[in-house]
């Protein structure tokens, strides 16, 4: 369900803004970091839970208006460039604040332990996780299905000269649909702190997840990332139950395996 | 004979007096990985995120069969190059499917495909810590312990290279690759099967790039684990435009210019990739075009200059 969430968002930006976004997993690593040091600071982890997303869009806001708008008609290889060194500095700028060595970070007590679920035992947490995640997808989604803004971000990613055609200020839709993917991979972020910990690294590692799940639901279909993001989290927790090692390069290769069968991704039309 | 294959011979000898020759082996070694790059991003008009995968693939192999089997240099290039070839041929014919910003995220989830095969395989790659321990087999009875005799076979090789590459961009296939970039539809209209010469183009590109990685392994006596890494893949894209990836030379003044900021950075600070990532974004917003076009407009800029002030004169 993580997958789906940090997917959607990746999905919104490259999807609306036409732009790929190396910096999504940075965004994703500096929201864990946040909530991490929120948390500490003011020992309330709800609160942190809040404002770490927060922090996240903000800096998301402030990428897009400083620096990815002025290179919309600059091509992609520039915009890779641009993202991808914002993400060397983000990365950077995490171990110079927070250290080299990835620690953990206890999930609230409240949800500590673990709940029998008859057949199984499962920790509280990740139950939180799954509910919390999939309520931000289904929030998600219905903000895109159901509100004006949402529909105006849908036209958006359809035919941009239209919007703009129609009198909606293009730049500021492009402005918040980055925004809120921001926030959606901060909040994925500072989700999987307590599961996973926290570490420089995490970041690129969601990046490539990320992409997986974009490549296979396709660029702004958001039912797919939500469908993309499922099989895959699935399928690494089945591998990663038998064969440990094997966790991370099967999520490459259930792409590698879709993309043989179907090239266009699972939902493609393109 | 012309300007710039001259004024590279001349930095072929001089370099090794302005730097120490590991460092100016490095250079050639990664404007011959630019070379393959841009084929595929300058003449192409693919951006291939995603090249380690064929350099760290070859360094690997080629690494892994000098030390335990004993490979001769050349053979390790001829294996390195085929690799590269190889991995090429496999990722190129999942990406080529697909355009624009699907093929950049295939390139890149393909490279972390690799890089987590790399670093989980820890009794043949080392994992994080590299595969240490590859030798400089001698060639012909000259010793590459010795760094500028390696320096001077580097040098060599890159010159090769540069010759067999221009000798592709000219060709039809070359002609073809270009036609593509500027309007695939139309290429495929006038009958040419597209997803076939871009799968060619990585290929060749793969190749290239799988002899940068052999050079590498050999240079350096290692195979770390960011060979095969995105940061390598990145920094090779940033080196071909900032030298400017519309000409054949770009990637050379780039790789010159990548490795030298790179050296200079890397000495003063262990958080050096901050500084790289500053650069990346102030070459974006304020310096697109590259070294190459910079030079151009600056020539320009001084050939009016030049003129007016004869016509005031």
């Amino acid at each position: 369900m993580l997958y789906a969430l940090m997917g959607l968002g990746l999905s919104l930006i490259t999807g609306v803004l036409n732009i790929p976004n190396f910096a999504h997993g940075a965004l994703f690593a500096i929201g864990a970091y946040l909530l991490a040091s929120v948390a500490n600071l003011i020992g309330n982890f709800w609160l942190a839970l809040v404002v770490a997303p927060l922090g996240a869009a903000l800096l998301g806001l402030a990428i897009e208006y400083l620096g990815i708008r002025r290179l919309y008609a600059a091509g992609h290889d520039y915009q890779l460039l641009f993202t991808f060194g914002l993400a060397l500095i983000l990365s950077e700028a995490i171990i110079l604040v927070w250290g080299p060595v990835g620690y953990s970070h206890l999930p609230p007590p409240v949800l500590r332990g673990g709940v029998d679920l008859g057949f199984t035992f499962y920790p509280k947490y990740r139950l939180f996780v799954m509910a919390a995640a999939g309520l931000l997808v289904l929030a998600t989604w219905l903000f895109l299905e159901k509100t004006r803004y949402g529909a105006i971000m849908r036209a958006g990613i359809e035919n941009k000269e239209m919007v703009s055609l129609l009198g909606i200020d293009i730049h500021r839709v492009f402005t918040g649909a980055f925004a809120l993917g921001a926030y959606l991979a901060g909040i994925a972020g500072a989700l999987t702190a307590p599961i996973r910990g926290l570490s420089p690294g995490m970041g690129v590692d969601m990046l490539g997840i990320a992409f997986v799940v974009v490549a296979l639901g396709g660029l702004g279909n958001l039912l797919g990332a939500i469908a993309a993001g499922l099989l895959i989290g699935v399928t690494q927790a089945i591998v990663a139950a038998h064969w440990t090692e094997a966790s991370s390069v099967v999520i490459y290769a259930v792409m590698a395996a879709v993309l043989l069968v179907r090239p266009q991704g699972l939902f493609g039309i393109r | 004979m012309n300007r710039a294959l001259i004024a590279i011979l001349a930095a072929i000898v001089l370099l090794p007096f302005l730097v120490r020759p590991a460092i100016a082996s490095e250079i050639w070694i990664f404007a011959i990985f630019g070379l393959g790059l841009n084929l595929l991003l300058g003449y192409t008009g693919l951006l291939s995120f995603g090249q380690s995968t064929f350099f760290g693939s070859a360094a690997y192999v080629a690494g892994w069969l000098m030390k335990i089997h004993g490979l001769n240099a050349l053979l390790a290039l001829i294996v390195g190059a085929g690799v590269g070839a190889l991995s090429a041929a496999v990722v190129g014919y999942l990406c080529v499917q697909r355009s624009g910003l699907y093929f950049i995220m295939l390139t890149f989830a393909l490279n972390q495909l690799f890089y987590f095969v790399a670093y989980q395989w820890t009794s043949v790659t080392g994992g994080e810590d590299g595969m240490p321990g590859i030798p400089r087999p001698a060639f012909l009875g000259i010793d590459f312990g010795n760094p500028v005799a390696y320096y001077v076979f580097v040098s060599v090789l890159f010159l090769v290279a540069l010759l067999v590459m221009r000798r592709i961009v000219e060709s039809p296939l070359g002609k073809i690759l270009q036609a593509i970039r500027e309007n695939e539809v139309r290429a495929e209209a006038v009958g040419y099967d597209t997803a076939r010469f871009k799968l060619a183009a990585f290929v060749i590109g793969g190749a290239f790039s799988g002899l940068a990685g052999v050079l590498y392994a050999m240079l350096f006596g290692i195979v770390p684990l960011e060979a095969i890494g995105f940061v390598t893949s990145g920094n090779v894209v940033f080196a071909t435009l900032i030298g400017g990836s519309g000409s054949l030379y770009g990637p050379v003044i780039g790789s010159f210019v990548f490795i030298w900021l790179s050296e200079s950075v890397s000495t003063l600070w262990a958080r050096w990739p901050l500084l790289l990532g500053v650069a990346f974004v102030i070459v974006v917003l304020f310096f697109r075009g590259g070294v190459v076009e910079a030079w151009a407009r600056f020539s320009a800029w001084r050939e009016r200059k030049w003129r007016s002030s004869r016509q005031t004169g």
